[in-house]
């Protein structure tokens, strides 16, 4: 079975009869890095959403590895969230612990290893550092896990292109050839060299999902060329 | 994986409610050595208002101890399961029921050690007390060594008295009203801010509307249940001396009601968790 996340009929519907996903039908394989790229508002952040389990849908079903999403799944899933969710007090350590207790497939060396490259300390507590800083730890946690599959929500908005460097290099030299990583994002241009995959999402519906190198090949443009003459206002 | 929920929430939390409990006994022992000071045939009016400013404020942590644990409590259910936190929370790998039991006993449990801590006060006040007065007066701390003496026999006597009939039953429905109200309590905190999230767009509002909404109904549930309880035993008012064969099935029935509500809420939050999680 190579699909790892198999979306059918999917629709979710808000309050007051929002609709942020129609009937969207959707393989994820195994082994990739894909890019989940849409304009604001498009359903990107619902459809992670429902992928992790923290909405219901309202219609339609996500499986992953067959099941739908519940503690097993959410035990080979690894979701970096666009806020920061960690309890203040916590010191960095703790929340290697946490999730260590928590996460049969959380490597601690790995996530001491890089909180000492980036020359975090260990005993900080989390209410002490930068926002940047929090963020890194976060990714940092994230990325130390050996999941299936990683889901990484807007990664690189909000940090200087250092920082992005760095974290788009975390990403690739952490996760495992047979994960796959899904990445929604709107900087296109800074993560393009490092997707085999997109998925372009427009008003809760799939448009394309295609690889990187067809793209480039049959249209002769870059992703974000294609994507800005795609979604042009 | 409750286990290792319930491990990590004890951890996360026991600091402040026993910072409260801290303050509420050191408070009580205060309050009570007030009384071993010359202040209260003082004729300056400051002195014996200062003793008693001391007593209130001990009454005034009581009060903030079970009110502060319960705000602490309530908060930390809502910003763990609802906030920013809740990214976390939601999905680590265990279920709702888990997530849920893990907050229940552990908001269950502090209420209880609330309870009891009040109570504890009480009796250490009492004692402070009354050192405080035997350290000034020393025929009243013999007749005091006395009374203490007297006091197994005394209650011993005084326990088979006819006006205190079925008072064993009595303590016992106490016992189950305390354990009911520590796990009601609870209930109706996390139940009220679970039914809140179902109001999208102001879900702190819901949240209070729903506590009041569920205590009105115990309230009413509660007097409906108990009126033919109490008619039924109207007759034993009159007939027997002690008060106790007619309060003791009404405290049990309160217990009940409590526990009825509770095992209700219970099932509609993890519904709700299961189902209709919506987080911002």
């Amino acid at each position: 079975m190579n699909e790892l996340v198999q979306i059918n009929n999917l629709t979710k519907v808000y309050e007051k009869q929002k609709l942020a996903l129609d009937h969207m039908n959707l393989t994820i394989p195994r082994g990739r890095i894909i890019g989940l790229l849409g304009p604001n508002g498009s359903g990107k952040t619902t459809l992670i959403k429902l992928i992790s389990g923290l909405l219901v849908a309202t219609e339609g079903e996500v499986l992953i590895n067959g099941l739908r999403p519940g503690p097993e799944t959410k035990a080979v899933v690894s979701y970096l969230p666009e806020r920061t969710y960690f309890q203040g007090g916590m010191k960095v350590k703790e929340l290697i612990a946490y999730f260590a207790d928590f996460y049969q497939d959380f490597r601690p060396e790995r996530a001491k290893q890089m909180l000492a490259n980036l020359n975090i300390d260990e005993n900080a507590r989390l209410k002490t550092l930068s926002k940047g800083t929090k963020e890194k730890v976060q990714l940092i946690m994230v990325m130390s896990r050996d999941a299936q599959l990683y889901i990484l929500d807007e990664p690189i908005a909000g940090v200087d292109p250092a920082a992005r460097d760095y974290i788009l290099k975390t990403i690739i030299s952490n996760y495992n050839e047979n994960a796959t990583v899904l990445i929604s994002t709107h900087l296109i241009s800074d993560i393009e060299k490092v997707l085999d995959e997109v998925v372009f999402i427009r008003n809760g519906r799939v448009i394309l999902q295609d690889t990187v190198e067809n793209i480039r090949e049959r249209r002769g443009k870059s992703v974000d060329s294609y994507f800005r003459e795609v979604f042009a206002c | 994986m409750l286990g290792k929920l319930l491990k990590h929430e004890w951890k996360a939390v026991w600091k402040v409610p026993t910072l409260l409990i801290g303050i509420l006994m050191f408070t009580a022992v205060l309050a009570g050595l007030t009384f071993a000071l010359p202040i209260w045939d003082s004729e300056w009016i400051g002195l014996p208002l200062s003793g008693m400013m001391m007593i209130l404020l001990f009454y005034f942590a009581m009060i903030a101890t079970g009110l502060g644990i319960t705000i602490y409590f309530a908060v930390r259910y809502y910003k763990n399961m609802y906030t920013d936190e809740g990214y976390l929370t939601h999905t680590l790998p265990v279920s709702a029921r888990q997530l849920l039991l893990n907050k229940v006993i552990t908001m269950s449990a502090w209420s209880l050690i609330g309870g009891l801590a009040v109570i504890v006060s009480i009796i250490l006040f009492g004692e402070v007390t009354f050192l405080s007065l035997a350290s000034k007066d020393s025929t009243f701390a013999r007749e005091l060594a006395e009374a203490f003496a007297e006091l197994p026999r005394a209650m011993a006597e005084i326990w088979y008295a006819p006006e205190l009939k079925g008072i064993n039953g009595f303590f016992a429905s106490i016992v189950c009203l305390v354990l009911a109200s520590s796990f009601s309590g609870t209930m109706m905190v996390v139940g009220s801010i679970n039914l809140g999230q179902m109001v999208r767009k102001h879900r702190i509002l819901g949240a209070v509307g729903a506590y009041f909404a569920i205590n009105f109904a115990m309230q009413c549930l509660t007097t409906i249940i108990i009126m033919p309880v109490m008619i039924l035993r109207i007759d034993s008012m009159y007939a027997e001396p002690s008060p106790f064969p007619v309060l003791t099935p009404m405290y049990f029935v309160m217990a009940a009601v409590s526990l009825a509500v509770a095992i209700g809420l219970y099932f509609v939050s993890e519904y709700l968790l299961r189902r209709q999680l919506e987080l911002e």
